[in-house]
């Protein structure tokens, strides 16, 4: 290990840091953007989800880089290569979760709502989707953190991302360039995580075991945070 | 508005209207069949019966949640087809057994709902919601709770409260208490007869439990198994005139001690009975010949101490007062006027002494019933009940015949 490369190499290092964190972010957003509708329509007509369940497997099957080589000859070797192969990978872990979470709000609930004199719309957005967000933010941080793992790969056909230091790391002999690689892409995903945990914590105020019960002991505020990193972790 | 066509309509009206109304579903099965049903403005009505039976059905087809497959329903005299779904249900209270709240709105913003679909600014959605809480008999400070920080009973009167926000004339109750554990139960029950009374609502509750049907009901409707009436009618009149085995079975084997919870003490005749102030000394307690004898607090505090009997005065000093005697206690009193023969039987059944005490609002004694004049109460109730009974069949089957000008829809 040859810390002193560190320091030296510092703004080549931050710059593929920047690139790797915008290719693995931005497809599991898109990924998101698109499994929402889709998931909705799946939950509302159960028939379409069994073979959309199937095709996404079979999709998420394909090695990343036989997906991303299949795409060079309409995207080119460009962000767009990667982009649209993580932003399908990513989609087949967060669509379920969508479908799951929209599943998963109580029918009693539904049914208030409807008595109320609510419209399918209005339901949806005011009710369900708020419901379903912890189940969709579960799926979307495995799609982060994948993705930012995945983008690595988009080196090997030229776009650039943290993979250039293992594969540069490689080719000189230099493993302290291939550990620095590892260390920022894992650094990446956990502060990646912890963000959306974050934004999971302040979308949904009203989750159990959050709101105290005036005059109860309050809880530590970072144990809180980290608390269902731990349990899934486990 | 559909409402704007009833309100200040004649006393007495149907406000929801079943017009053979059946409700086929596509495997084949019948929920209800050709059901024709009045409710009236204003009143409880209790749809019971077993599993399957069609009430459930019945009571969501009233907002649309289920349509029927045959006949029509009007409510405030208009087709409910012909309104907006969204629209009919803003204008009538829903409440069910799972409370149905929403797990991710504050318990404020729960009961906000409908005002706020309505179209009222948050704030004053807020401010009408922390009323109501007050008239669910919960805390204000409860407001910024969730759902799930309250428990099975405050959630479900957390439903109700979400029920009446906007002020619907109906009241829609999918078995609302069904899932809380009896003394809740019993609780909720009372609060929504006092409720009832106080707002004056058209509800309309499904239960399977008769006595909640006969605790809370000004009209039972009772099904059988297939979703037809078996019997339509004030609870009194399904305890004391079964129209058939079926209903005598449903409502139970008690029925006629139940039937009593409907007969007031009023024309109860009431004994002086031997009451007799603390003060007395044994000796002149033993002079009265009385078997029991009643210990009071003083010739001015008549609230009841206990039941001595005679036997056990024989064997004390002559001298001791009445207040050093151990009593018998003397289980408990009814209110005379506000209490039903039921519980002045029950009292005369658990008194030592076989006597039931009566008091005053303040729990002041004012008599003795005694098992006999119990049961000439009883038979006297029973025989007006009877001839109200028979006038009011009179009067509907002249009501069929179109004859009464009080049946006019």
């Amino acid at each position: 290990m040859m810390w002193s490369w560190i320091p030296s190499n510092w703004s080549q290092i931050w710059e593929l840091t920047r690139q790797n964190a915008f290719l693995g972010i931005v497809s599991p957003l898109i990924g998101l953007a698109i499994s929402l509708p889709l998931g909705v329509v799946a939950a509302r007509w159960r028939w379409f989800y069994p073979p959309t369940l199937v095709f996404i497997n079979v999709v998420y099957a394909i090695p990343s880089l036989a997906l991303f080589i299949a795409l060079i000859p309409a995207f080119g070797l460009t962000d767009t290569t990667v982009i649209i192969g993580l932003t399908v990978f990513s989609l087949c872990v967060i669509l379920p979760n969508v479908v799951a979470g929209l599943l998963g709000v109580p029918a009693s609930v539904k049914q208030a709502a409807t008595a109320m004199g609510y419209g399918p719309l209005r339901r949806l957005i005011t009710v369900e989707l708020p419901l379903a967000t912890p189940v969709i933010i579960a799926g979307l941080r495995v799609g982060v953190v994948s993705s930012v793992s995945l983008a690595s790969v988009g080196q090997i056909i030229g776009v650039s991302s943290l993979g250039y230091l293992f594969i540069d790391g490689e080719q000189r002999d230099f493993p302290t360039e291939i550990y620095v690689g590892l260390f920022m892409v894992i650094a990446l995903a956990v502060v990646c995580d912890l963000i959306l945990v974050g934004v999971r914590w302040a979308l949904t105020p009203w989750a159990a075991g959050r709101n105290r019960v005036p005059g109860s002991r309050p809880r530590w505020a970072l144990a809180t945070a980290l608390a269902p990193i731990i349990q899934e972790r486990a | 508005m559909l409402w704007d066509a009833f309100a200040g309509g004649a006393e007495g009206r149907w406000l929801i209207t079943f017009e053979g109304v059946t409700k086929r579903y596509p495997d084949g099965t019948v929920a209800v069949d050709n059901l024709d049903l009045d409710v009236p403005d204003g009143k409880t009505m209790v749809l019971v019966g077993p599993s399957g039976c069609g009430k459930t059905t019945t009571l969501r087809m009233i907002n649309r949640l289920v349509e029927p497959s045959d006949g029509r329903i009007l409510l405030g005299g208009e087709d409910i087809r012909a309104q907006d779904p969204a629209r009919l249900r803003r204008g009538i209270g829903y409440v069910i057994q799972q409370t149905g709240l929403f797990p991710h709105r504050t318990v404020e913003d729960n009961i906000a709902t409908v005002p706020v679909l309505n179209g009222w600014r948050r704030a004053k959605a807020r401010a009408r919601a922390q009323e109501l809480l007050t008239t669910v008999g919960l805390d204000p400070a409860l407001a910024k709770r969730y759902p799930h920080q309250l428990s099975g009973g405050q959630q479900q009167r957390v439903g109700v409260a979400r029920a009446l926000a906007a002020d619907p004339p109906v009241l829609l109750m999918d078995e609302p208490f069904s899932a809380v554990d009896p003394v809740v139960r019993g609780q909720l029950q009372d609060q929504l007869i006092s409720l009832q009374n106080e707002l004056r609502k058209t509800i309309v509750l499904v239960t399977h439990d008769i006595e909640e049907a006969i605790k809370v009901g000004d009209i039972v409707a009772l099904y059988h198994p297939h979703g037809t009436l078996a019997q339509l009618g004030p609870p009194e009149r399904l305890l004391g005139a079964p129209a058939d085995d079926y209903v005598a079975g449903f409502v139970g084997f008690d029925r006629g001690i139940r039937r009593l919870s409907f007969f007031r003490t009023d024309g109860l005749s009431l004994s002086a009975g031997p009451v007799l102030p603390a003060t007395t000394t044994v000796a002149s307690a033993i002079k009265t010949g009385e078997p029991w004898l009643l210990i009071v607090g003083s010739e001015a505090d008549l609230t009841p101490r206990g039941w001595v009997s005679a036997e056990r005065l024989a064997g004390l000093d002559g001298g001791t007062q009445l207040k050093d005697v151990a009593t018998d206690g003397f289980g408990h009193t009814f209110t005379v006027g506000d209490d039903s023969l039921r519980a002045a039987l029950d009292a005369a059944v658990l008194s030592p002494a076989g006597v039931a005490i009566g008091v005053d609002g303040d729990g002041r004694v004012v008599g003795m019933a005694s098992f006999d004049q119990l049961r000439a109460a009883v038979q006297a109730a029973q025989a007006a009940q009877d001839a109200l009974d028979a006038r009011d069949v009179l009067d509907a089957q002249a009501a069929q015949q179109g004859q009464s000008p009080g049946a006019t829809r």
